[in-house]
């Protein structure tokens, strides 16, 4: 009891000490809770949504996937004729059954051609109005559309792009462009999952999707009472045959649900090993807390032992500490942990997703699990120290503060440390030099394992040669107070290590990203440079296909030398080596093809890939299936018939653009598949006459002025693209990074805050001596610094290693060249010495108010 | 007795004045109302230049607030103490600073040194800050003085307590300062090595001109000064010229009797 007592009271004596760590196990704790609650929250509204939207028992065609997608290679949706309708309804349990058409494959604009699709990458859907859109949408303004010349679309979208009753909308789909008046406008029921929803009688859907009336996406049926879905899915079963899909409401929305799931999965996980991150960085942090506890306490410990306090009542009255804090951080964590998730609610409802608060789930795995995760960690980190507390000796009492190094301990560490490191750089030169991926990846996998373990044990030890180096480059300058920041700094390496590397697995981690990231951007960059031989590139952002009008336009277009199509397409494959591949891809492009896109071969010329029922593939495939040259093929193309083909070119698997395609000719797929099944073009590739480059980029512009959702792109603008598309991504790893860069900063103020508290005494000498505020100030700056940049050096550095190696493993992908991007690198190295500066700001500013006799005084 | 103006405002020391710092009529007082407490009363005192001065006094009779506020460390309530013709009550933190690090020398009873740095470094310390180089000559008649020369390199962890101490005595010294505060200096220190800082400290009085103010409670460390003043209840009460041990602790027992029987 009396052990709680004391451990009561020094947590509440020393609370502000505990401040900092407990906002460290606060962060953390809170990552992990709003990651779980936002997520099961997006469940709980994606679930509610799909049972809302769901019929009792849906019809669609056997094209049709399981969440009820409606797109398909032609650019329209599979459908099925009306009779089927007429079947549904006279099928046993039917109350009423309803036609419907839709379709996503589709883009919408006003009147100026901008393209009204939501930004965020939600869908566009277009469809008929119908009784269970009834049920979800309310009509707020107008009537529903009536006629070809009428469609109604969604508060929300009307909202964003400020449309009104009677405005001008042009739907393009493969079909062609139809133009429409508003005549109203419905809002949302349930939450708007971010799509931008447009409606149209169904005789006009009918014509605007699909191209012919008479046909339907889905046949929505509603039971009779009485009529479960499952027997009513029996019934409608019955009554069709096998030709067509039939699912329940509740398969419907699984369905849907499994969509979402696995991609809310995969956001909950990467969120979850950022949230891990950052525990790790607070590790240090309360190491460090708790060593600088228990060096403070040394004489009151000392003390304890000398009136009869066992080893095991001492460590254990730190841990109590640390249980009290890691209970604290994580209760006020899991609060703040829903709170984040309302935030990122908020956040999505900017992005035109509006979730409801009343959806908020927060599961009671949720706060078990954050207070789980909180005490544990806390009380593993204080775990050391604690046990330093115990070995305190009862002489302690008498002897002046102080501990004495230990010379043994950081010889057995500096083993351990070269051991782990060796190791870790031994793992990264097998990687860099394997030459097979899979195995390669591993031993990079467990080389920045060790290498980090090992520069953190080691990290101590570099302290004395980094700073003095630091010192000698910075300190110098300032003189005498640069000179104690830096006997300041190597003080305590043990404490400066710890404070440095926790900032080092963040700063480590930016490092490797960015050198992968621009080493992709210049590797395709290089590439780009060296294979591509046309001018142009024309796609949809949003990954739809190139309609046929599109394609029309863009040939129409003056000052162009040619223009290559590029389809893909799928087929079941039967290779030499007798083996059935099944919907293995084949990429259907025109001849020039292989002027655009000058793909190395390693047999074969691959123009004749071209030729007549001909194809390439590539190396690796060859070698897997023992495809020669002039080996046969037969492919079974979906919704097709049966060719041979002959393989005339095996391309090198070692690119980066293309990697892995297997070409054959627009003409050769069009021999096997009819022409209503034909797939769209993926891409469009325009190769301007000689000169006139800058002309036709600009007429191509004005061609598909009226198709906003494609974007012409020269070799200069796809470079850019390609730049700003990883950017993007290193960005917002970056940003989730940032919460681990966080907890390390606190470390930095922590140990600072504390040091100072520690080093009252001398202040207050150096004070009476004569050491002005501003250079006192200045000194705790430079230390912060010093340890800040040491933390940088070693990170970067050690990101560097790791990023070299991963594109080296990766050059065996097509990752050629490595670039390392100084000005990032310079940059975060510059910005470490200002987050040591930040990190000051506090700790100097209480050091410099302190008052000189009590500072003189304290014990 | 609350004066202990007795010296002629200027004497036989060259241009400066004869007096190094003087306090008038200064009173330091903690809280108020009823609970306020009156360290120094009205106190009025000149330290001679060239001169050790030494202040005794019992527990509480406010000799290291005298010392405090005379070295620029401690505010005053009301009152003007100078050093030599500066008035430092009333400056800001900034010149006070300044004025302790150029004019000033302290040694205090314990952590004099800062452990980061060696003894050399400690010794010019004062004079690094306020970004002075050191008179070589000078620094090295002072460390032969207090017999540090080989252990300039050491940091203060591996000297003892007589040596530390020694070394702020000769830091003290280093920036040749009007006048140096010892508070207590030998109070850690076991008779021999005390007698030997003290030595010291008498020899740079001597041979070295420098004026020195020491707080102490001990009979044998006041009678190496060349006059010792007498504090209770926050005046001065007494004064002595040419101590020696036995005197001085006649004086205090004298001190303590009356203090029991009033």
């Amino acid at each position: 009891m009396t052990v709680l007592k004391t451990s009561m009271r020094n947590f509440f004596a020393h609370k502000g000490r505990m401040a900092l760590s407990a906002i460290a196990v606060l962060l953390s704790v809170a990552f992990v809770c709003g990651t779980l609650v936002f997520t099961d929250t997006m469940n709980t509204t994606f679930d509610k949504l799909f049972q809302a939207t769901s019929s009792d028992v849906t019809v669609s065609a056997k094209g049709a996937s399981d969440s009820g997608e409606t797109t398909s290679d032609n650019g329209r949706p599979p459908v099925m004729p009306a009779s089927v309708l007429a079947k549904v309804r006279a099928a046993q349990g039917v109350k009423s059954a309803e036609g419907t058409v839709f379709s996503t494959s589709v883009t919408v604009v006003d009147h100026k051609k901008d393209n009204l699709s939501p930004t965020s990458g939600g869908p566009t859907i277009v469809g008929s109005w119908n009784g269970n859109d009834a049920r979800t949408m309310k009509i707020t303004s107008g009537t529903a559309p009536k006629g070809p010349g009428q469609v109604m679309v969604d508060a929300d979208t009307a909202d964003k792009h400020h449309l009104k009753l009677g405005d001008d909308l042009g739907v393009i789909s493969a079909v062609g462009t139809h133009h429409a008046k508003i005549s109203g406008i419905a809002d949302f029921q349930v939450t708007n999952p971010g799509a931008a929803i447009f409606y149209l009688d169904t005789k006009t859907a009918q014509q605007t999707l699909v191209g012919r009336t008479g046909v339907y996406t889905n046949v929505n049926v509603t039971a009779a009472s009485g009529v479960s879905d499952p027997q009513l899915k029996q019934h409608v079963r019955a009554a069709l045959g096998t030709g067509y899909k039939v699912q329940t409401a509740k398969e419907t929305a699984d369905a849907n649900q499994k969509d979402v799931e696995s991609f809310m999965n995969v956001m909950k996980y990467a969120m979850l090993g950022f949230a891990g991150i950052a525990f790790l960085v607070g590790i240090f942090l309360i190491i460090n807390t708790f060593s600088m506890l228990v060096a403070q306490r040394t004489r009151e410990i000392g003390l304890m032992r000398a009136i009869g306090s066992s080893r095991k009542q001492v460590n254990r009255s730190v841990l109590v500490e640390a249980t009290l804090l890691g209970v604290l951080g994580s209760v006020l964590g899991v609060g703040a942990g829903v709170g984040l998730a309302v935030g990122l609610m908020k956040l999505m409802g900017k992005l035109g997703m509006h979730l409801s608060t009343t959806d908020l789930t927060v599961a009671w795995t949720t706060p078990v699990v954050g207070l789980l995760l909180g005490v544990v960690v806390t009380v593993l980190a204080a775990y050391l120290p604690a046990r330093r507390a115990g070995k305190v000796s009862p002489m302690a009492a008498l002897r002046d503060a102080g501990a004495p190094a230990d010379a043994k301990a950081g010889r057995i560490r500096a083993l351990i440390g070269i051991v782990l490191t060796g190791a870790g750089g031994y793992s990264l030169y097998l990687a860099a030099n394997a030459d097979k991926a899979s195995g390669g990846s591993l031993w990079l996998g467990l080389g920045v394992v060790l290498s980090l373990i090992g520069f953190v044990v080691i990290g101590p030890l570099l302290v004395a040669g980094v700073v003095r180096v630091l010192g000698a480059v910075l300190l110098r300058m300032f003189g005498p107070v640069g000179r104690m920041a830096e006997r300041n700094a190597l003080r305590n390496p043990r404490r400066t290590g710890a404070t440095g590397a926790a900032l080092m697995i963040g700063l480590a981690l930016v490092a490797c990203l960015s050198v992968v990231g621009s080493s992709m951007v210049a590797s395709a960059t290089d590439q780009l440079d060296k294979t591509v031989g046309t001018d142009f590139i024309i796609q949809s952002d949003s990954g739809q296909l190139v309609t046929p009008q599109a394609v029309k336009a863009v040939k129409g277009t003056p000052g162009l030398a040619r223009v290559d199509e590029y389809k893909t397409y799928e087929g079941d494959y039967t290779t030499p080596d007798g083996r059935t591949l099944k919907d293995t891809d084949i990429t259907a492009a025109d001849p020039a093809y292989a002027t655009d896109l000058r793909t190395k071969t390693v047999a074969g010329n691959l123009k004749d890939a071209y030729l007549p029922n001909s194809m390439s593939v590539h190396e690796k495939f060859a070698k897997a299936h023992g495809i020669h040259l002039g080996s046969k093929i037969r492919i079974a193309f979906k919704d097709g018939a049966t060719a041979n083909l002959t393989v005339r070119a095996i391309t090198s698997s070692d690119v980066v653009i293309d990697s892995g395609a297997k070409y054959t000719s627009i003409a050769t797929l069009a021999k096997y598949v009819p022409a209503d099944k034909m797939p769209l073009d993926q891409l469009v590739f325009a190769t301007a006459k000689d000169g006139q480059q800058d002309a036709a980029y600009k007429s191509l512009k004005s061609a598909l002025h009226d198709y906003p959702q494609y974007k012409v792109r020269d070799q200069t603008d796809y470079k850019q693209a390609l730049k700003d598309q990883i950017g993007q991504l290193l960005n917002m790893i970056y940003g989730l990074l940032a919460l681990a860069i966080i907890v390390a900063i606190l470390g930095v103020v922590n140990t600072l805050a504390l040091s100072v508290v520690e080093r009252t005494r001398e202040i207050g000498l150096m004070r009476a001596i004569g050491l002005s505020r501003r250079q006192l100030r200045r000194m705790i700056r430079m230390e912060s610094v010093v340890i800040a940049l040491f933390g940088a050096l070693l990170g970067l550095g050690l990101g560097m290693g790791w990023g070299a190696t991963a594109q080296k493993l990766l050059a065996l992908e097509g990752l050629k060249v490595l670039e390392i991007p100084w000005p990032t690198l310079i940059t975060v190295f510059l910005g470490s010495a200002l987050v040591g500066l930040v990190a000051a700001l506090i700790p100097a500013f209480r050091a410099g108010r302190m008052n000189v006799l009590n500072a003189i005084a304290t014990e | 007795m609350t004066s202990a103006v007795t010296i002629p405002r200027h004497g036989g020391t060259g241009g400066r004045t004869a007096v190094a710092a003087r306090a008038r009529q200064v009173v330091k007082a903690y809280g108020s109302g009823e609970t306020r407490v009156v360290a120094l009363d009205h106190v009025d005192v000149d330290i001679a230049r060239g001169q050790f001065t030494a202040i005794m006094g019992p527990s509480g009779s406010g000799k290291s607030t005298l010392m405090h506020c005379l070295a620029g460390l401690d505010t005053v309530t009301s009152g003007q103490i100078y050093l030599d013709e500066t008035e430092i009550t009333g400056l800001k933190d900034k010149k006070l600073t300044q004025l302790r690090r150029d004019r000033i020398g302290f040694i205090f009873q314990a952590f004099n040194l800062l452990p980061t740095l060696n003894a050399l470094e400690n010794i010019t310390l004062p004079m690094d800050i306020a970004g002075r180089k050191p008179d070589k000559q000078w620094l090295a008649r002072v460390v032969d003085t207090v017999g540090l020369s080989d252990r300039l390199r050491h940091r203060p962890s591996q000297l003892s307590g007589g040596q530390q101490q020694r070394v702020a005595v000769a830091r003290a010294l280093a920036a040749r300062p009007e006048i140096i505060f010892g508070d207590e200096p030998t109070g850690n220190l076991d008779s021999r090595a005390g007698a030997e800082v003290l030595g010291f400290l008498r020899r740079s009085v001597d041979e070295l001109g420098q004026t020195i103010v020491m707080v102490t409670h001990d009979p044998v460390a006041a009678s190496y000064a060349d006059r010792v003043l007498y504090l209770a209840d926050g005046r001065i009460v007494d004064e002595m010229y040419k101590p020696t041990a036995e005197a001085v602790l006649d004086r205090m027992k004298d001190f303590d009797a009356r203090g029991r029987t009033s």
